[in-house]
């Protein structure tokens, strides 16, 4: 009788080859040693977080949320509430708790509470939110983050309103963001081959069957929810960070729109297709800002005008999916079987 | 996929040999982090255009220090998280001054960015309170004059000169900018003795109609004899019309939003309409010099300037390079202590003056402008008596 290794080991070098990925790219911003570089990389790994915090809840329920920006909204606010120091806090937001005024922690404990802060939300909203399915969950997710977003832009002795909250401590070394994408990596794997991931991906692809088999589906979708609450949570605060001002509408339908694009660009029922989808597209834009800037090419400089990197980028994204409808990786993941690359479908083995 | 992998790792080495360029060791820098697309280009480039003729000016004259004075550009695209980059990008050329938005909200990102790299930066023409040390940092600037004094000098210079005695305060709730401009008001209006405020009203600037407020204001026992308009563009334009269309015949104050004939096809006939400007646009500024400068703007844009906000980036490269040559250095701690220093200083748009605890104006020189039969036209200027006070802004 052969021995079949355990779905941790066969399935290990998925996590592996993404976390190499990012780290190919902090190597490469430690090397360049550039501060606009730096920023772009930092740019990306923040993507890289939030698209990774969507897929898990999209790409193991099937459920589109248009809501998880939302929580990027709680989670970049939470951590500006915690980092700012006092006496600003005391004249910008003098809305907020006493303990809360007084509190300057440094920026990692900023970034744990924010995510928690999220998870916890999406634990009492996903508690309601997830007894529905198909469309109607995906509407409900939309007004979630109407809501955030309304709530954020109004209560001006707590959130500062539409003005920006400012004083927040800017991190503009690479590794946290990296390490904060390693981390929503590792998680989202662990989750994905986890009893309620499979049963989760068991309900999105055969409900009836899945339910019959003793799946309850509400409750394998609030842990996604709330698990990917804190993992887009995480990622607005380290957003919030990256560039030292949060306000509303940073967190709002631009943002929703661009990390859904890439998470379905990339391929949304897999992994790999949330990192690489972030990887490919914002290598893309850089490459058309670049030509928006003018780049000489033996001599003559070729620029393209102001503003078509955003038309560009929207027919990129139309041409990759009509070539590939199931995304880049066509929903399967990478593993490392002996080289050359192989490409496992997602939906029998992760 | 591993033709996907090679070929992201390819993009990207290109993009990274692509990314840096390098300045002249013996230039100094200037460096517009600013939106070259996205709507804040509207605002952002004629201002950076009236910087680029000082500039000129400077060079042509024999430059700053005797080096010449380089210009690198990078697009915030109207973005925040862009600005951040963009900021970094001219710092990474040299710029010794970070050039922003002129909006707080969408200069603050770069601002911060070269705050943190110690660099002096200037927002075009952003006039919150924020838009420098309370809202950056110490080595902030902002070109501008607060929206409060906008709000206070219409005030102050219609009690006096229009007489006006019985006000009423109309707040479009939008921005920022507009509360300001009313915060001015509110301030002044108890310094002047009589004057009374006969009510006050807010809507807000996509709202259609305000039917409702200018009802409120007909029903009083007594009309007003002037409204204080706190609003911008594009709602006050209907405001304005509606109040006029509804029969009310007082004077209309504004902040320098309005400023600009461009919209006044929209209201033709317009009267009793008074606008705070720094300099004139209309080609009869009490000073010749600005008229000259208008003249060298459309020769090199190809149009006279839209609105005053042209004027503060002209201001802004003349302060600064006078703080420049009198520390006799780019370095920002030198330059920030020259700007402090300034009191009263002249600029073709004002003076400017600049302390260790505001890098913003609470007072200045405002031309009034009155729009009389839909024509505009400069017909007085205006000091406030004294500067609002920071701390008072800083309740705001």
């Amino acid at each position: 009788m052969t021995h079949r290794p355990s779905i941790f080991l066969r399935s290990l070098s998925t996590p592996l080859i993404l976390i190499l990925v990012l780290v190919a790219f902090l190597a490469l911003a430690t090397f360049m040693n550039s501060g606009p570089f730096n920023q772009v990389v930092i740019d990306g790994l923040v993507k890289v977080t939030l698209v990774v915090g969507l897929y898990v809840f999209i790409g193991n329920s099937g459920v589109l949320s248009f809501g998880h920006i939302g929580f990027t909204c709680l989670g970049a606010y939470a951590t500006a509430w915690l980092t700012i120091p006092p006496l600003m806090k005391k004249m910008a937001l003098p809305g907020l708790p006493e303990f809360i005024l007084e509190a300057k922690l440094p920026y990692g404990l900023g970034i744990g509470f924010g995510a928690l802060f999220a998870g916890a939300f999406a634990l009492v909203v996903g508690k309601i939110l997830m007894r529905l399915s198909g469309i109607a969950a995906s509407i409900a997710t939309f007004a979630m983050l109407a809501v955030i977003n309304t709530v954020y832009s109004n209560w001006e002795r707590v959130t500062g309103a539409t003005s920006s909250v400012v004083g927040i401590p800017i991190v503009r070394v690479v590794w946290p963001y990296c390490l904060a994408a390693v981390v929503s990596i590792v998680i989202a794997h662990l989750y994905a081959i986890s009893r309620s991931g499979l049963a989760l991906r068991a309900a999105r692809d055969e409900a009836i069957a899945a339910s019959a088999s003793g799946v309850d589906i509400g409750r394998e979708r609030l842990i996604a929810f709330v698990i990917s609450a804190v993992i887009t949570g995480m990622g607005g605060a380290l957003s919030a960070h990256s560039v030292g001002v949060v306000t509303p509408d940073t967190f709002y339908l631009n943002l929703t729109f661009i990390c859904l694009s890439m998470l379905v660009v990339g391929g949304m029922n897999s992994l790999s297709g949330a990192v690489m989808g972030v990887v490919v597209l914002s290598v893309i834009i850089q490459v058309l800002r670049q030509f928006e800037k003018g780049v000489s090419l033996g001599g003559t400089v070729v620029s393209i005008p102001n503003g078509l990197q955003e038309i560009a980028i929207g027919i990129v994204m139309v041409v990759i999916l009509i070539a590939r409808p199931t995304g880049l990786t066509r929903n399967q993941e990478i593993v490392w079987q002996g080289w050359p690359f192989k490409r496992v479908s997602a939906a029998t083995e992760p | 996929m591993k033709k996907l992998l090679t070929g992201f790792a390819g993009a990207t080495v290109i993009m990274a040999a692509l990314g840096v360029g390098i300045a002249k060791a013996d230039d100094i820098v200037v460096g517009f982090a600013t939106a070259s697309s996205g709507f804040m280009q509207a605002y952002d480039k004629p201002a950076q255009d009236a910087a680029m003729i000082r500039i000129d000016e400077i060079n042509k004259a024999g430059g700053l220090l005797g080096k010449q004075i380089k210009t690198v550009a990078a697009d915030t695209k109207t973005d925040r998280a862009e600005g951040a980059k963009a900021g970094l990008e001219v710092i990474d050329k040299g710029a010794s001054l970070v050039v922003v938005s002129c909006d707080y909200d969408f200069g603050a990102p770069a601002a911060l960015a070269a705050e943190a790299a110690g660099k002096v930066s200037f927002f075009l023409c952003a006039e919150s309170i924020k838009a420098g040390i309370q809202g950056v940092g110490p080595h902030s600037f902002s070109a501008s004059v607060l929206a409060a004094v906008q709000g206070a000098t219409m005030a102050e210079w219609s009690y006096n000169k229009k007489k006006a005695r019985t006000f009423y305060r109309l707040l479009d709730t939008w921005t920022e900018y507009n509360k300001g401009i009313c915060d001015g008001f509110d301030w002044m209006l108890p310094k002047l003795k009589d004057a009374k405020l006969l009510g006050q009203d807010t809507f807000k600037n996509e709202d259609t109609s305000i039917a409702a407020q200018i009802t409120r204001i007909k029903s009083l026992p007594q009309q007003p004899d002037a409204i204080m308009l706190c609003s911008m563009m594009p709602g006050v334009v209907s405001a304005v019309k509606q109040i006029r269309a509804a029969g009310i015949k007082s004077m209309i104050l504004n902040g320098s939003g309005v400023s600009g004939g461009y919209w006044l096809n929209a209201t033709p006939d317009l009267s009793d309409f008074y606008v705070p400007d720094q300099g004139s646009v209309y080609g009869d500024d009490p000073n010749s010099a600005v008229n000259d400068f208008n003249k060298k703007y459309k020769a090199a844009t190809g149009g006279e300037p839209s609105s005053q906000y042209v004027y503060p980036g002209y201001v802004m490269i003349d302060v600064w390079a006078k703080a420049v040559e009198r520390a006799k250095s780019t370095d920002a701690d030198a330059v920030v202590k020259e700007l402090e220093k300034m009191k009263d200083e002249k600029t073709l748009f004002g003076p400017r003056t600049f302390t260790s605890t505001l890098h913003h104006q609470n007072r200045g020189r405002y031309l009034i402008t009155e729009v009389k039969n839909g024509k505009p036209g400069v017909v007085d200027e205006w000091t406030i008596s004294e500067a609002i006070p920071v701390e008072y802004l800083m309740k705001k």
